[in-house]
């Protein structure tokens, strides 16, 4: 485990892609997990902090697409914060897609504490850049590579609101590149976020007051050119900016 | 007998036996011949007593523009016959070959004949927006088309629900309002007003100009459907889909289990 999380590790700092972990071992689903923590561990030894986590396969596109019948999550940091300017010279090859954001203002350990735990609700972008090559993985792949999370962007927190039928549109130097609500999120961003919590559950692991949950892309990942504008816009929930 | 009245009587052919027909495009060529088509068919139609209730819009979307390989949306008629109430039963075999899509429909309060509008004509022309669901379907055999078929087989239409809450304009965000279609509550699928053109009153400024140009500008009362908000689902017997539009509220389109032919048998 400790030598796959080396690899991805030392992938994501050299910039460099590499082959899928799984043509060389065989991983199952908890095994992947398993990487996908010590790939974090060695974050977290370099200083960086937990501050949420990401979902992923959250459309029913994506999930035929990979042949799977559940999501996936994956670990942010405080480093993948993006302000508004990001260097896409230190990525592989990155993408952007437009997401809806929670904010937790009490800590989640079962779905049954969702209702009440949310503070806030955000339009955001996530910059995914996934560490293999051509962007290829199977489902344990994209688990031990921290579900292919590179950095993320939000725009200003909004009171708790419905959030199920959002417009959502990504701009590239101010074109829309990308549009679509974000029912594409598994029918209501909500559910997402009640799947943070089942499988925060199931692994032993707190959401905790003060964490960002990105609920998973309304449209699919658009390439990230250096030099870019980038804009998510959503409906009643402003815009989420950042260059390139 | 011309090619547009060849192709029309073809079309007409299908119309009447209930059974798609061969491309049309064999006979006509050209946008501009395929438009003539429509028009002798909307003339004949018109000539029977059906009422004219307004217009749709078709080809709005990037997606389908690139699969048809045109840089431009078209436009059919709509018959008061076409449109069903919410939630009516819809009799198998009423639309061929039939599809869903949600759109915005505008209805209108005021004429605009103008050569050229603006988005500030089409607003003040607007009384107010209606979720919708447009059924269209092809008189054409598997959906084989190319633009000159669509258009000469009167832009697909097939029949219309509205949502029967009328919302002013002012209260809208078109451009970036959320739209999802389910079936039995299984999402189908969702878009966003902004892949309508970039807007649906962008749609519907082209409308009106293409109309006017051709001697049949939009009038008072006119419904225009402006549209796809999202990709088209077939439609099988039974289907009951809802749309739901983010500002404009929701509208089901509830197709029949059994052909009538079956049932009377």
């Amino acid at each position: 485990m400790n030598r796959l999380a080396q690899r991805l590790d030392e992938a994501a700092l050299s910039r460099t892609a590499i082959a899928k972990l799984t043509e060389e071992t065989a991983l199952d689903v908890p095994a992947a997990y398993q990487v996908q923590r010590e790939v974090i561990a060695r974050r977290e030894a370099r200083g960086e902090k937990l501050i949420g986590v990401k979902m992923g396969f959250t459309s029913r596109a994506k999930m035929i697409q990979m042949g799977v019948d559940d999501v996936i999550w994956g670990l942010l940091t405080d480093a993948m914060l993006i302000e508004s300017h990001l260097d896409t010279g230190t990525l592989i090859h990155p993408r952007v897609e437009p997401e809806i954001a929670f904010l937790l203002e009490r800590p989640v350990r079962s779905p049954a504490d969702v209702g009440a735990a949310v503070g806030g609700v955000a339009v955001g972008y996530e910059v995914l850049d996934s560490r293999f090559a051509d962007f290829s993985f199977t489902l344990e792949d994209v688990i031990a590579d921290n579900a292919s999370a590179s950095g993320f962007g939000l725009g200003p927190w909004h009171p708790p609101r419905a959030v199920a039928n959002v417009g959502l549109t990504l701009e590239i130097d101010g074109r829309t590149v990308a549009s679509g609500s974000s029912a594409a999120i598994l029918g209501d961003p909500m559910r997402s976020l009640h799947a943070a919590a089942r499988l925060a559950h199931a692994a032993g692991i707190e959401l905790e007051a003060g964490w960002i949950v990105l609920a998973g892309a309304a449209t699919a990942a658009v390439p990230l050119p250096p030099g870019a504008h980038v804009r998510v816009s959503g409906q009643g929930l402003g815009h989420a900016e950042v260059t390139t | 007998m011309t090619n547009v009245q060849q192709a029309a009587e073809r079309l007409l052919g299908a119309h009447a036996s209930g059974q798609p027909c061969e491309p049309v495009r064999d006979l006509v060529g050209g946008v501009e011949e395929a438009y003539a088509v429509q028009n002798w068919l909307t003339d004949r139609w018109l000539g029977e007593g059906r009422r004219l209730s307004g217009r749709k819009i078709g080809l709005t979307s990037a997606a389908v523009q690139k699969q048809l390989g045109v840089d431009q949306p078209d436009f059919g008629v709509l018959f008061a016959d076409m449109a069903v109430p919410d939630g009516a039963e819809i009799p198998a075999g009423t639309v061929l070959q039939p599809r869903a899509e949600a759109e915005v429909a505008l209805v209108l309060e005021h004429d605009l004949p103008h050569e050229r509008h603006t988005v500030a004509d089409v607003v003040r022309a607007t009384a107010f927006a209606l979720p919708a669901i447009e059924v269209v379907g092809s008189r054409i055999r598997g959906w084989d088309i190319t633009l000159a078929d669509t258009v000469a087989d009167n832009a697909s239409s097939g029949l219309y629900v509205l949502g029967n809450r009328p919302v002013p304009l002012k209260d809208l965000d078109l451009r970036l309002a959320g739209m999802v279609m389910e079936r039995r509550g299984e999402q189908v699928s969702t878009g966003i007003g902004a892949a309508c053109l970039g807007h649906p009153l962008h749609a519907a400024v082209w409308l009106a100009d293409t109309l006017a140009r051709l001697g049949r500008p939009l009038r008072a009362g006119d419904t225009v459907l402006t549209g796809a908000l999202g990709p088209v689902v077939p439609v099988v017997p039974g289907d009951v889909l809802e749309a739901r539009i983010d500002g404009l509220g929701d509208v089901r389109a509830a197709f029949a289990k059994e052909p009538y032919a079956k049932e009377s048998t």
